[in-house]
């Protein structure tokens, strides 16, 4: 009898946690009063977050030309929004570092190279579209294989199953997981952004990356999502776990206007933004 | 623009995209003249590599180390080896193919 992935994923007690700090954050930005000064003090409350925080500001992927020294700073600079996307990216990476236990034919550095590319390429592709949130799109990216590491890391022996399966088979990680568990990285990852409460946006864009349809009024993040991994697989930017390529959804296709789109400036803008997201890997 | 090693930095050369220290912070901003003195400085600095405006020269480095297209082509292939009979699948891959041919 197989295993219910899902299920003993589900009664983990030590799935990784976000921080209080993400939560105190979401009401304080729900409240249309409230001020720099205090979102800048909610944030300043846990010192190594803040750090990571005004480092990532500072760096190249935000572009701002001059020192931001203080959260509150940064806020006014930056607004409320992108500092809420920078701490949640932040607390997210913290999440799933220093946890030991990995599949053996899982490399690590290469999947977080893949899902920081495909962040960039989802940010890439958005500024091209003009009408998305950019920066939630880069974390959409960017945790779209979250169920991955969670599988990865909690059930190595079963993930290793499910490698060996899909190299045998020439086929896609989540091939393989639904063969052999009929549970994919898709449904964990969704469980675990839906544990954490984050957007919908962003639960929607984990949980039907491969297949965005279900993903309704969320569809557009999903779809971006959809195509970015498509392109930084294509571009062998990191690996996330298979050597293969999904074919695109035909609604997709439509939706980001793919028959107009100049290619060779859309990868060329890829690769810069994946050339300024390196710094993320200094955080894992 | 062309990436060169910061040993390669000569004097008057002009920086074409931010130049980031190991912690991502921005050490100098695009646009900035380079000397050869910051080549050093950037070179303790931990940092390998800069871009600056110009085109980018062919050298003989570059020669040995490019993917002829045929093997990136066959690369490709395996890669797409499941989808490439989709029409909308082929043009992505000839998309990639082209954009990275041009790169190599």
């Amino acid at each position: 009898m197989s295993l219910n992935i899902l299920s003993t994923i589900e009664n983990l007690s030590s799935i990784p946690t976000l921080p209080a700090v993400i939560e105190r954050l979401t009401r304080l930005l729900q409240n249309p009063k409230t001020s720099a000064e205090e979102v800048g003090k909610a944030i300043t409350t846990d010192q190594t977050l803040a750090s990571k925080v005004l480092r990532l500001v500072n760096s190249a992927f935000y572009g701002f030309p001059g020192r931001i020294s203080t959260i509150t700073h940064a806020i006014v600079i930056l607004g409320f929004s992108t500092v809420k996307n920078v701490v949640l990216t932040t607390s997210i990476l913290d999440a799933f570092r220093n946890n030991g236990n990995s599949a053996s034919g899982f490399n690590l550095d290469q999947f977080w190279l893949h899902s920081i590319a495909c962040g960039a390429a989802s940010l890439s592709i958005a500024k091209q579209l003009g009408t998305i949130d950019k920066e939630e799109c880069f974390i959409a990216g960017l945790i779209h294989d979250i169920g991955k590491i969670i599988f990865c890391q909690y059930l190595p022996g079963e993930f290793d199953q499910v490698i060996k399966h899909s190299i045998d088979h020439k086929q896609l990680l989540y091939k393989s997981e639904h063969e052999l568990f009929q549970c994919t990285h898709e449904e964990i990852g969704g469980f675990l952004t839906e544990k954490w409460n984050l957007p919908l946006s962003l639960q929607n864009a984990v949980k039907y990356h491969h297949n965005p349809s279900p993903s309704h009024e969320h569809f557009m993040i999903t779809a971006i999502v959809h195509f970015a991994d498509i392109l930084v697989r294509a571009m062998d930017f990191g690996n996330g776990g298979d050597n293969f390529i999904p074919s695109i959804s035909d609604k997709v296709w439509k939706s980001i206007g793919l028959d107009t789109i100049n290619f060779h400036t859309l990868l060329e803008s890829v690769s810069d933004e994946v050339d300024k997201a390196s710094v993320f890997i200094q955080m894992i | 623009m062309k990436k060169i090693p910061v040993a390669s930095i000569e004097d008057s050369m002009v920086v074409a995209r931010d130049i980031c220290g190991s912690n991502g912070n921005i050490l100098i901003t695009k646009g900035t003249p380079l000397s050869a003195a910051m080549g050093r400085r950037l070179e303790s600095w931990g940092v390998s590599s800069v871009y600056v405006e110009g085109e980018e020269e062919t050298t003989e480095e570059a020669d040995i180390e490019r993917e002829s297209p045929e093997e990136l082509k066959n690369h490709l292939i395996e890669k797409f080896i499941s989808v490439i009979d989709k029409p909308l699948m082929k043009k992505i891959f000839n998309a990639v193919f082209e954009y990275r041919r041009s790169k190599s």
